[in-house]
Formats: structure tokens, C-alpha cells, sequence
């Protein structure tokens, strides 16, 4: 016999070789010396382990004395978590939203479903009844998610979470129990002539009617707002309707369905609306921003205008630049334009002959969708440029979330239920996030679903391109391999995505087959018990 | 504490008393947490372990076996779980799965085997497996510190049961390198000896 190797050797000594072959072993370790000595020196260095591992050099800790109860509550946390979900609320609800207007601007589409959420009547039926437990709910909802998501942490982080929850329910209660006056309404609420409300104002009513004055901002979640008074402050409004006919010192920034502004706002507009007018008596003296379906702009405004809408007539003064992503523009014959006007859409703008125009309008025609030319370089080079964008999104979830990525990339693997599971997501979840929104836990935790629901579909062709690269090309390990199929999978379900006819319902059971990967690699992971009790 | 003191216990336990528990936790605890310690690269990563162990083992009791040795049962629970732990650090797993095949194997020269191990006492080797990947680590940790058997280990590594021996294997080669490394003579101090 030759001399045997190292692992023929660790296993003779770990007795792990059938009989005939240990017997092989032992004969030739009789007659071998340097077999003989390899082998001491695997058991010795067997014995070594042991011996280091079993070595009792570092003490316990102390915490761990202790038994873990279970149902125990540390009330210290419960409070400090609870006064975080608080301030998260507060940050949400007096931060976040008011800027999230502004966000849509830099390219969020999903303006018509929020729209549709927020000002649908139904929504506001009650609202004002059901306010307070909707705040309750929302936060115990948000308290409980933060407690799920530093379950691992908890003790490691005590002082860091008292520490945040203070400073965050600084943030929450601070300027609310001080800076402003909070109106819930009756169901209506008016604020009658002559009265003046010296500080911000906020207001939750089925009908809100503000004849006085505000001193601070106006801040209306309402059906309807109307603003006889003087705001000295910004205008906010969520609502369904929403009338200026007073003078506003600061913004409008409005999340309204109609909006009618018939008197003077000192300095800008931003809305995101359905149908805007601006009253030939209006006047806006900053930029004007709107993302909206129809608009009718009769007034003067001294800034800029910025819109991105479907139908836009202007009859009115513009000071500055125009800036019109629409799907017609007419210009009516009273209109006056000092700067320059720019003007995207499908069909040319009708322009009165009477108006007046700084310089010739700069027109772009942009084709439908459905014109794509399958000939042109330019429709190539644009799906390369979606094919990289999902990669780098792939990339990102890849550094930020490995093990569940690959988790995700893994279900895939159950093709059918994956895709019964990301068709039911698909379709539930919206109808879910609206019933939310209205019936039980609040705007804020059904909107974050609604997010979470258009990422998850996004996310959907970076799990099936991965899950796809490894079939093609084979499991593989490490994370080079892994960017590599992704990149492979990806580019495939782009180019049979771009073939007509075909390429939408692929890519249709793309999304059902990556979402439903994405809701069973969830389950996965928020019940590791089930996997712990399958392997025992 | 006897088999007939553990076995009135563990009853205890099922039957909700909160005293059986905690002196069950503080018979077992230290142990799972040394178990722990040498299973993940870091004390913090041990001690919520071993806390989590044991809310997995109340969970979990009514699951357990009594004629089947009560430890082996919590090891296995104990090693389960670290490795679901380790396992959900997919990327590293998998940079290191990679590694772990690619990986050349020389003969060691048994004279420098036993010089490396005369050199390097029980802190050494505990600092060099914080340094190993964490397959590698947890296979030396659950076969020469927990005793289990291959089966066990491949069972909870989710591996062949042909491929543990070759695991262990290169996961001492990998552990000689470290502590080479470290005293500055990697090929030098292991390798040399027969093609």
C-alpha cells in the first residue's frame, strides 16, 4: 500500500472509515514510519483542539446570570419605544408629509393613487370621530413595528433608545403643546370673523371655514377648506376642496382635488391637484409648481412656472420662465409671458395670436409610448439604461439585505406557489393599503405599504434575474458570482420584455413570480422557529 | 443535577413553574454560552445568543425527546441556531464556502505540526477561530468541542455527510495558517511534507 493521505488520516483517527479500510490503515501505519508519525501528529493536534476548546479562560457575563423570562416586559423600554413611535408619528405627520409634495416633483408617478386615497369622500366621512383612534392606532402600530425590528438589539442599545425616545418626544410634544392651536371639528370647524388665532393653527373637520385670521401657518386635514381670512403664515391643506379667497403671507402647499386661488399669495404655490384655478384677481408672488390634471391660470404670477399636468390654459401673467411638461397647452389671448416658455407634450400648443411672449415658445413633442421604434438606437440605449438602473437597485438590496436577497432569490425556486402568492400580493396589498388608510390603522402605515408594495414590485425582476443567472449558469458562491448572474438574468428578462405582445405578459409573471419569492422569503424570516423546529 | 433531579425539573419546567426554569438556565446557561463563544466571532454575538437559546429552548421544550440525553438536545438547539445566525451572513458564508473549495491542501510536516502546537496555548487557538470563516469555525467547534458526531454535523451545517470530513479537514489547515501567520511562518510551520 502507498502511504495514505492527511484525510484518510483523520478519518482513520475520527473512526470513520468502514472496517476493511481502517484494517488497511492500521497494517500500513505498522511498517510506515512517516505514516505513523503523520498520524501522532493529526491526534495530537486533535487532542490540542479539545483541550483549547474546552479551556474555560473567559468568565460569563454577569447579565446572563439571570433567566430570560418569558412575557416579561422591561416597562423602561415599552416607554422609551413608545415615546419614539410617538415622535416618529409627529416627525411623520408634521415633517415628512408636508415635504413629500415636494419629493413628487422628483419623479414619483404614484401621484393619482394617493390622490385618490387621500380625497376620496369616503375617507373623510367620520374623520374627525375617528381621529383619535386612528392617532392611537398609528402609533401602537409603528411602537410595535420598531420593537420588531430591534428585537436582536434590545439590550445592546437600552441607553441609545431612552436617549432617542426622549429627544424624540422632545421633537413630538414640544411644538405641539406650544405652537399650535389644534382644532378638531364638530364636524365642521369655522374660525369666525374677528377672531384671531395667534399661533399655527391646525385643523381636522369635515368642513373647514377660516373667516378670522391666523398669525402662523394654517395646517387643514379637511373634505373641504375655505380661506376668507388673513394668513400671515403657509397654507397647508390635505383635503378635497380647498378656496383661497384671503390673503396668504407665506406658501400654499396643497394636496387637494380642486383648488381655487382667488386673492393674493406673497410668495410660492405647490400643489398636487387635480383641477387648479387661478382667479384673473389671483396673484402669486414667487414660483408656482403644480402637478395636476387640469389647470386654468388667469392671475399673475411673478416666478417662475413649473407644471406637470395634462391640460393647461393660460390667460394670465407670467413674470419669469415657464417650464410645462403637458399634454396640451393653449395660451389664451390675454396671456403675457415675460421669460422663457418651454413646452413638452403630444401635440403642438394653440396659442392665441393677441398674447404676449418674451421669446418663441421651445417646443418638444414627445411621442407615446407606443411609438417606439424598434429601429432606433435611441429605444436600445434607453433599455440599457433601465437594465442598469436595476442592476445598481440589485446591488443595493445585495450589500444591504444579503441573506435575505438570497432568501428571496431562493423562493423562486417554488415556482408555482411564488407565483400564486405574488399574484394574490399584487393585488390584495392595494386593496389592503386603501382599507387601511381608511378604516383602521391611518394614513401613514397604508401609504408605507403602498410604498413598500412598489418597491417589492420593482425588486420583483432583480430576484427572478438572479434566481434565473443561477439556473442558467449554476449555484454559485460569493458575491461576484452572484452580481454576475443577476446582471445575465437580467439582461434576458429585459430583452424577451421588449418583444411585442409577449414581453407584457412576461413580464407580468416576472412580477408575480418575484413578488410572491419576496413575500415567501418574509415569512421565512419572521418565523425562524419554524425553520429551528424543522430541524430538530 | 442528577437525571432523576433534571428529568423532575424539565416536568417542573413544562408545567409553567418560573423557579424550575431559572435553575435549569443557571445549570445550563454558562455552557451554552461558552458553546457560543466559540461558535461566533463575537462575545456580544454570544451572549444574545445564548439568551435567544433559551427562550427557543421554553419555546421548544415540549419538542424534546426525554429519552434522548437532555445536553444533546440543547446543543442541538444551541448549535442550530448559531448557524442560522451565521447562515442569514449569507455573503460572508458564501465568500468563504468559495474559498473553503479552492483551497489547496499540502501534507503537513508532522515535526512543525507539533512545533505549532507547543507554541500556541488555548488563547491563541480561541483567537485564531475568531479569525476563521464561520463554516470552518463552527465545524471544529461542534466536532471537538460539542462531541457531535458527523451525522449531527452535517445535519446542522445542512452538509453531506462524505463532505465533513473533508470540511474538518480543511478547517484545521485553515486554522494552522492563521496561528502560522501569526507567529510569522505560514507554509514554513505546516506544510512540506509528502506530495
Amino acid at each position: 500500500m502507498n502511504h495514505f493521505d492527511e484525510m484518510t488520516g483523520l478519518l482513520y483517527l475520527e473512526q470513520q472509515l468502514d472496517a476493511s479500510h481502517a484494517q488497511e490503515v492500521r497494517v500500513h501505519v505498522a511498517g510506515c514510519g512517516e505514516c505513523r508519525n503523520l498520524l501522532r501528529a493529526l491526534e495530537l493536534e486533535g487532542v490540542w483542539l479539545r483541550q483549547s476548546l474546552e479551556a474555560d479562560d473567559e468568565s460569563v457575563p454577569a447579565r446572563l446570570v439571570q433567566a430570560p423570562e418569558r412575557g416579561s416586559t422591561p416597562w423602561g423600554w415599552l416607554s422609551a419605544l413608545g415615546l419614539s413611535a410617538g415622535g416618529a408619528y409627529t416627525m411623520w405627520s408634521g415633517f415628512v408629509e408636508p415635504w413629500r409634495a415636494q419629493a413628487a416633483q422628483s419623479g414619483f408617478t404614484q401621484g393619482n393613487i394617493l390622490t385618490m386615497l387621500f380625497f376620496s369622500g369616503a375617507f373623510w366621512k367620520g374623520w374627525d370621530a375617528m381621529r383619535s383612534l386612528t392617532e392611537f392606532l398609528a402609533v401602537a402600530t409603528l411602537g410595535v413595528l420598531v420593537i420588531w425590528l430591534l428585537r436582536r438589539h434590545l439590550r445592546r442599545v437600552t441607553a441609545v433608545a431612552v436617549v432617542m425616545g426622549a429627544v424624540l418626544a422632545a421633537l413630538a410634544f414640544a411644538p405641539a403643546g406650544q405652537a399650535a392651536d389644534v382644532k378638531h371639528g364638530n364636524p365642521s370647524y369655522t374660525l369666525a370673523v374677528g377672531d384671531v388665532v395667534k399661533t399655527d393653527l391646525i385643523v381636522s373637520a369635515d368642513t373647514t371655514m377660516i373667516d378670522g385670521d391666523v398669525d402662523g401657518d394654517l395646517i387643514a386635514f379637511s373634505r373641504s377648506v375655505t380661506v376668507n381670512g388673513h394668513i400671515k403664515g403657509d397654507v397647508i391643506a390635505f383635503s378635497q376642496e380647498l378656496r383661497v379667497n384671503g390673503q396668504v403671507d407665506g406658501n400654499v402647499r396643497a394636496f387637494v382635488q380642486v383648488m381655487q386661488l382667488n386673492s393674493t399669495v406673497a410668495r410660492n404655490v405647490m400643489a398636487w391637484v387635480g383641477d387648479v384655478s387661478l382667479d384673473q384677481t389671483a396673484k402669486v408672488g414667487g414660483t408656482m409648481t403644480l402637478f395636476a390634471g387640469d389647470a386654468e391660470l388667469n392671475g399673475a404670477i411673478a416666478g417662475d412656472l413649473l407644471a406637470f399636468l395634462g391640460n393647461i390654459q393660460i390667460n394670465g401673467s407670467l413674470g419669469r420662465n415657464a417650464l410645462i411638461h403637458a399634454g396640451h397647452l393653449s395660451i389664451g389671448p390675454k396671456a403675457e409671458i415675460q421669460g422663457q416658455t418651454k413646452f413638452e407634450g403630444r401635440q403642438q400648443p394653440e396659442i392665441a395670436a393677441t398674447a404676449k411672449l418674451g421669446s418663441p415658445i421651445d417646443v418638444t413633442i414627445v411621442k407615446h409610448r407606443s411609438d417606439k421604434s424598434y429601429s432606433s438606437p435611441r429605444f436600445y440605449w434607453h433599455e440599457v439604461l433601465l437594465w442598469g438602473a436595476s442592476f445598481i437597485f440589485g446591488l443595493a438590496m445585495l450589500l444591504v439585505m444579503p441573506g435575505f436577497f438570497f432568501d428571496a432569490a431562493g423562493a423562486c425556486k417554488r415556482t408555482m406557489p411564488a407565483i400564486g402568492f405574488g399574484a394574490l400580493f399584487l393585488i390584495a396589498l392595494p386593496i389592503l393599503a386603501v382599507v387601511i388608510c381608511i378604516t383602521i390603522v391611518g394614513i401613514g402605515v397604508g401609504i408605507a405599504a403602498l410604498m413598500f408594495w412598489i418597491v417589492a414590485i420593482y425588486a420583483a425582476q432583480v430576484i427572478v434575474g438572479t434566481w434565473l443567472g443561477d439556473r442558467l449558469l449554476g449555484a454559485a458562491v460569493g458575491m461576484g458570482s452572484a452580481l454576475g448572474r443577476m446582471a445575465l438574468g437580467l439582461l434576458i428578462l429585459r430583452v424577451i420584455g421588449v418583444v411585442p405582445y409577449l414581453g407584457v405578459w412576461f413580464s407580468s409573471l416576472v412580477v408575480c413570480l418575484g413578488l410572491g419569492a419576496i413575500v415567501l422569503a418574509i415569512y421565512r424570516n419572521m418565523r425562524p422557529q419554524l425553520t429551528q423546529a424543522a430541524a430538530i | 443535577m442528577s437525571a432523576a433531579e433534571l428529568a423532575d425539573v424539565l416536568a417542573q419546567v413544562r408545567a409553567g413553574d418560573s423557579d424550575a426554569w431559572g435553575e435549569l438556565y443557571r445549570q445550563y446557561a454558562p455552557a451554552i454560552f461558552r458553546f457560543c463563544r466559540r461558535a461566533l466571532p463575537t462575545r456580544e454575538d454570544a451572549e444574545d445568543a445564548t439568551t435567544e437559546i433559551f427562550m427557543k429552548v421554553r419555546q421548544k421544550l415540549g419538542t424534546y425527546d426525554s429519552s434522548r440525553p437532555f445536553t444533546a438536545w440543547l446543543y442541538k438547539v444551541a448549535s442550530n441556531h448559531c448557524w442560522d445566525l451565521l447562515r442569514r451572513r449569507r455573503i460572508r458564508q458564501d465568500l468563504e464556502t468559495g474559498d473553503l473549495e479552492t483551497l489547496p491542501l499540502e501534507h503537513p510536516d508532522p515535526d512543525q505540526l507539533e512545533q505549532l502546537q507547543l507554541k500556541h496555548d488555548s488563547k491563541h487557538v480561541r483567537a485564531g477561530l475568531a479569525k476563521m470563516p464561520d463554516r470552518a469555525r463552527m465545524a471544529l467547534v461542534l466536532r471537538y468541542y460539542s462531541d457531535m458526531s458527523y451525522d449531527e454535523i452535517a445535519d446542522t451545517l445542512g452538509v453531506r455527510r462524505a463532505f465533513v470530513g473533508v470540511l474538518l479537514l480543511r478547517a484545521r489547515h485553515q486554522l494552522r495558517e492563521i496561528l502560522a501567520e501569526g507567529s510569522g511562518g505560514m507554509r514554513s510551520a505546516t506544510a512540506g511534507g509528502k506530495p
